[in-house]
């Protein structure tokens, strides 16, 4: 029995080729299928619709814990768990906190923002449908390609083959899941 | 020699975006105008006010002294890392640094005061300055801390570093201005190689200079003081206003029409992220002087801070709420709003967070000079006076000057450096 289908995949030649098919299947309301290039493209996120990343939301939640972690820290040790006098300062004020606190805003956010990164983009990822097809290490070298996933609602194998074949793609192959 | 250089074909959008010069000199005559009319105000100000006048009018000064070195050392960064997206908004400060001389010009009556009213500003001036006077005892001569730092804290000094900072900033200004205007015509790449070797002489030069005039004109108003971070508190507020001061010019340029097809979200962008950064840079140099201080906590240096929240006989003054409001206003409310990246491209929000940052970098400096101007209790005459109408009409009255010069510079030279090596990169600047 043949595997499912996973999507269709679509062979482009440059990368003007890619950039114009891209705006096609985006505007025929394309949600899960991506781009495969040898090399960043610029104002391809465009061309596909996509939307600012959801990253700098996990930043914030990480730089607000850093901070909060840092002022209570310092306010647990100082100022409730062991009450002590250093150099004639209060038991707690933010200004000698601030510095800890400090730090660990940028601590915090910065592995929120990689664990965001890496939610996001679910990884570490081992395995994935493309890698079946011979012909892949060449979109890591000089070929580009178009990848629509069969799970998007609006697939249906025929007009999605006449939508890449419309936007110009060489080659256009099957992908089992 | 001129095959690094770009050029932009002839009939381009960019021939037509250049406007009328006539309208614009007559506007730099306008500005010229309410200058000399505010500059008049001020003198008014020194018949009434006397002494706290000049404490104003150093104020306004070196606002817009910060910002004209500001914009200088925006060129020379823009030359010593080769940048190339900072193209097009070089001109723009370019044009501004043609007020350096004027500025100059504009410091000598506070010089002059030193000569013939030695000790109205900086009380060393005169040696025999009655510190009673100022709630201490005893005259300057007398008084161990100045005699310390007598080798630096002298009208020779004053004059010295004055006449040498302006004097080598006019002439960076002066060297920059005329290799890139120069390069427009000819497209010689010799040009960016002599702007490079100015910049690499005029970096150091600038970062020493401004920060011995900084020291002597600002932090030696109370000489008492220690602050090793006092020169580089300055270069940041500095940089700022010059910051949003090109934000503002460009702008203006923006809505003009004449950047049409030449500014575009990516130099909004990375114009934005600099101000953030600096906003950020100037929030940690300032809480570590503070933070230094505070822990130290050594009767020399705390009582610059005790001045300015609360009099000697223990009541609380309002520089304190002045120190609250810097602390969220220039601070604060910039980052969590240029932290947005759709602020930073916005041009409703842009020239107002730019007019709010030049405000406060104002109000920063005012927190700075003028609790040095004390009563004979020692305590700081209050922030809210007739001494802010005074700074106002500096404001105003330099401004106009600086305005004046940039726009007659303005006005005689393309929008943007159009042979420049990098002004294709610049103008296709994509991050």
């Amino acid at each position: 029995m043949a595997a499912p289908l996973y999507g269709l995949m679509a062979r482009f030649d440059t990368a003007p080729e890619i950039y114009h098919a891209a705006e096609k299947v985006r505007d025929a309301g394309f949600k899960n299928w991506d781009c495969i290039t040898p090399f960043p493209v610029h104002g391809l996120d465009g061309a596909m619709g996509l939307r600012r990343s959801h990253v700098p939301k996990f930043s914030l939640i990480g730089g607000l814990t850093g901070f909060t972690t840092g002022m209570s820290m310092i306010f647990f040790t100082g100022a409730f768990d062991y009450k002590l006098i250093v150099g004639g300062k209060p038991y707690f004020s933010p200004l000698f906190a601030f510095p800890i606190s400090y730090e660990l805003t940028i601590l915090f956010t910065a592995f929120a923002t990689i664990a965001g990164m890496f939610i996001l983009n679910l990884l570490p990822q081992h395995y994935h449908p493309v890698l079946k097809s011979k012909e892949i290490v060449r979109g890591l070298d000089d070929t580009f390609y178009v990848v629509i996933e069969a799970r998007d609602p609006k697939f249906e194998l025929a007009r999605a083959k006449a939508l890449l074949s419309a936007a110009g793609a060489k080659e256009i192959s099957e992908l089992e899941a | 020699m001129s095959t690094h250089a770009a050029t932009i074909s002839p009939g381009s959008t960019l021939a037509s975006a250049m406007a009328p010069s006539s309208s614009l000199r007559a506007a730099a005559n306008k500005a010229l105008i309410i200058g000399l009319i505010g500059l008049a105000a001020t003198g008014v100000g020194i018949a009434v006010s006397g002494k706290a006048a000049a404490f104003s009018y150093l104020t306004g000064l070196v606002f817009w002294i910060g910002i004209a070195l500001g914009a200088l050392f925006l060129v020379m960064i823009h030359h010593v890392f080769d940048a190339g997206w900072s193209t097009i908004l070089r001109r723009q400060f370019e044009n501004w640094l043609s007020c350096l001389p004027w500025l100059g010009l504009l410091f000598v009556p506070l010089l002059i005061s030193a000569v013939v009213s030695p000790g109205t500003i900086w009380k060393w001036t005169d040696v025999g300055y009655d510190l009673a006077k100022v709630g201490g005892h005893g005259t300057v001569g007398q008084d161990v801390l100045w005699f310390k730092k007598s080798g630096l804290l002298n009208t020779t000094a004053l004059f010295l570093a004055t006449l040498v900072g302006f004097g080598g900033w006019s002439l960076l200004a002066n060297r920059f201005r005329a290799h890139s205007f120069a390069q427009d015509v000819d497209g010689e790449i010799s040009h960016t190689h002599a702007s490079r070797f100015w910049t690499a002489v005029g970096l150091p030069f600038t970062a020493l200079s401004m920060t011995l005039c900084v020291i002597l004109w600002v932090k030696a108003l109370d000489y008492h003081w220690y602050s090793t971070m006092y020169g580089v508190w300055f270069f940041a507020g500095a940089i700022r206003g010059a910051l949003s001061l090109g934000m503002i010019i460009t702008l203006w340029l923006w809505f003009r029409g004449d950047y049409k097809g030449i500014l575009n979200n990516n130099h909004m962008h990375s114009h934005g992220m600099l101000m953030f950064a600096f906003t950020v840079f100037w929030a940690y140099i300032t809480f570590s002087q503070y933070f230094l201080i505070y822990m130290a906590n050594i009767p020399e240096e705390t009582f610059w801070y005790s001045l300015r929240e609360i009099n000697s006989n223990g009541v609380f003054n309002n520089w304190g709420y002045v120190g609250l409001f810097l602390l969220f206003g220039h601070f604060a409310a910039p980052f969590l709003t240029l932290i947005h990246y759709p602020v930073k491209l916005s041009k409703v929000w842009m020239p107002r967070i730019s007019v709010f940052i030049a405000f406060v970098f104002l109000i920063d400096i005012i927190y700075n000079v003028m609790p040095s101007l004390k009563n004979s209790n020692g305590d700081a005459y209050p922030f809210l006076s007739l001494n802010l109408l005074w700074i106002g009409t500096t404001v105003i009255g330099v401004g106009g000057v600086c305005v004046w010069a940039f726009l007659n510079s303005f006005s005689k030279t393309k929008l943007i450096p159009i042979r420049d090596p990098r002004i294709v990169e610049s103008l296709t600047y994509h991050e």
